[in-house]
């Protein structure tokens, strides 16, 4: 390493002595980042902070020491970063920071707003903050809340591309060859188109969620179809508890809830198309269903059950109702329990204690 | 009476006999140790059990509610037709990976 000059000195020997400051400051707002993402409910990918080593630091100052005239015009010496899967979700967390710390708004950057229309590149937002005293205040280290830190909020694609283009040469001495900066922007442009529809889709699909919501409460059950979302909104209302509380009466048993979704490819097998399918399915197969659960748990002191007992057997009867006999059983329990052998076999016991019902003789 | 084994990446809890009322209580001490189990597979034995009840069906969920919150899988095996019969009419089927 080159010979240090007398200012870069001066500047390390302040850092040394802020050490300890720093280290409580990093301590704060890696806290308070955390504390942001659990108020905000905002998913991210990470979330982290770090304390500027005295080797990069060093760097810095021997390339562009003389820009600095105190430690405290270093504003990253500490860097706090967030890294979401949206770009609403990049607003949505500046919104909080600017709330939350004391933004330099003289020299923090939004890069997404800073491109030319027709140019593409790195987008990062960067706040330049400091801790306020109404955040965090101690007599023993006032130099805490006057130290700046950079705090920086991207997107999964943006840190992407930020990481790959600074792998392949960003600062480094070699000029990048034109031919090279176009392509990363083209991808750049790319990505930015990405991110755009990801939040586009996730908007999208949230209006649909309470668009169901909104049918399944209505009782327009016919004109939602069967899906993933329809159906876990349909599960949401419950339509089954009082089935199963009926079930449960037979022996005074107790109900654990268990997941549901495991049936939707099922009930699509049976032919339900849409929620109104389903519906009509369990609504017509509940009396017969709940004969079968009185046969089968009526002659044991078994006491619980679980919540998908009454979904279970409905099936069992429509299957049965439709002539799928013992393969109708098997592919049911090879659904349920995965593939397997015995389930040939728990089909030819389950058969052989329903062979009386009366649903039995129904096709 | 439930034994325990760490067998490789597994841990195995041996089932024998009825696991009844009377039994459930001494088991439910027995299985304890799979609590503590964390990022591994825990595998419910069953091959030498006759019977099982309503308070074996809740020892058994316990142990899968407790594997979950700590990463675990619970793999239920060897079990016999009947006891397998249970898990159908009680609904509990699809909640556990049977073998």
């Amino acid at each position: 390493m080159p010979q240090l000059d007398f200012h870069t000195q001066i500047l390390l020997d302040e850092y040394h002595q802020l050490l300890p400051v720093l280290n409580r400051l990093n301590e704060i707002v890696s806290q308070t980042l955390e504390k942001m993402i659990q108020d905000s409910g905002i998913v991210v990918t990470a979330v982290a902070t770090r304390l500027k080593t005295e080797h990069s630091l060093t760097g810095k100052l021997q390339l562009k020491g003389s820009k600095y005239h105190s430690i405290y015009d270093i504003t990253d010496l500490l860097g706090g970063r967030f890294i979401t899967f949206y770009t609403d979700d990049v607003d949505r967390l500046a919104a909080m920071a600017e709330r939350v710390f004391t933004i330099d708004w003289d020299n923090s950057v939004d890069k997404r707003r800073l491109h030319q229309l027709d140019s593409f590149g790195y987008n990062s937002l960067h706040y330049i903050c400091q801790v306020p005293k109404t955040l965090f205040e101690d007599p023993q280290m006032p130099e805490l809340n006057k130290i700046k830190f950079e705090l920086q909020i991207r997107t999964t694609l943006q840190h992407a591309w930020a990481s790959i283009n600074h792998d392949t040469g960003y600062k480094s001495d070699i000029e990048i060859p034109r031919e090279y900066m176009r392509q990363m922007n083209r991808l750049a442009g790319m990505l930015e188109l990405a991110d755009d529809e990801f939040s586009r889709i996730r908007t999208e699909l949230n209006d649909y969620r309470r668009r169901v919501q909104q049918l399944v409460q209505n009782g327009k059950l016919d004109d939602v179809l069967l899906d993933g979302e329809t159906f876990k909104s349909y599960l949401q209302a419950s339509p089954l508890d009082n089935f199963n509380r009926r079930i449960a009466a037979i022996n005074q048993a107790e109900i654990q809830e268990v997941p549901l979704m495991v049936y939707l490819p099922i009930l699509k097998t049976l032919g339900c198309n849409t929620l109104g399918d389903v519906e009509k399915l369990i609504r017509q197969n509940e009396d017969d269903a709940y004969r079968l659960a009185r046969h089968q748990l009526g002659t044991t002191d078994i006491d619980i059950i679980s919540s998908a007992i009454g979904l279970q057997d409905i099936c069992i009867v429509e299957i049965m109702k439709k002539g799928g006999g013992k393969f109708g059983l098997k592919w049911l329990y090879d659904s349920l329990n995965g593939e397997g052998t015995q389930n040939e076999m728990l089909a030819d016991m389950t058969l052989k204690q329903i062979e009386n019902l009366p649903f039995m003789n129904q096709k | 009476m439930t034994t325990i084994k760490q067998e490789g990446n597994q841990y195995v809890a041996y089932f024998e006999g009825r696991l009844d009322t009377a039994a459930a209580v001494t088991t439910a001490e027995d299985v304890k140790p799979l609590y503590d189990v964390t990022n591994s597979e825990i595998v419910l034995d069953c091959s030498k059990l006759d019977y099982i009840s309503s308070s074996g069906l809740r020892i058994f969920l316990s142990i899968r509610k407790e594997a979950a919150l700590k990463n675990n899988k619970v793999i239920v095996r060897h079990i016999s037709d009947d006891i397998r019969q249970v898990f159908v009419m009680t609904g509990f089927v699809s909640l556990f990976e049977i073998q």
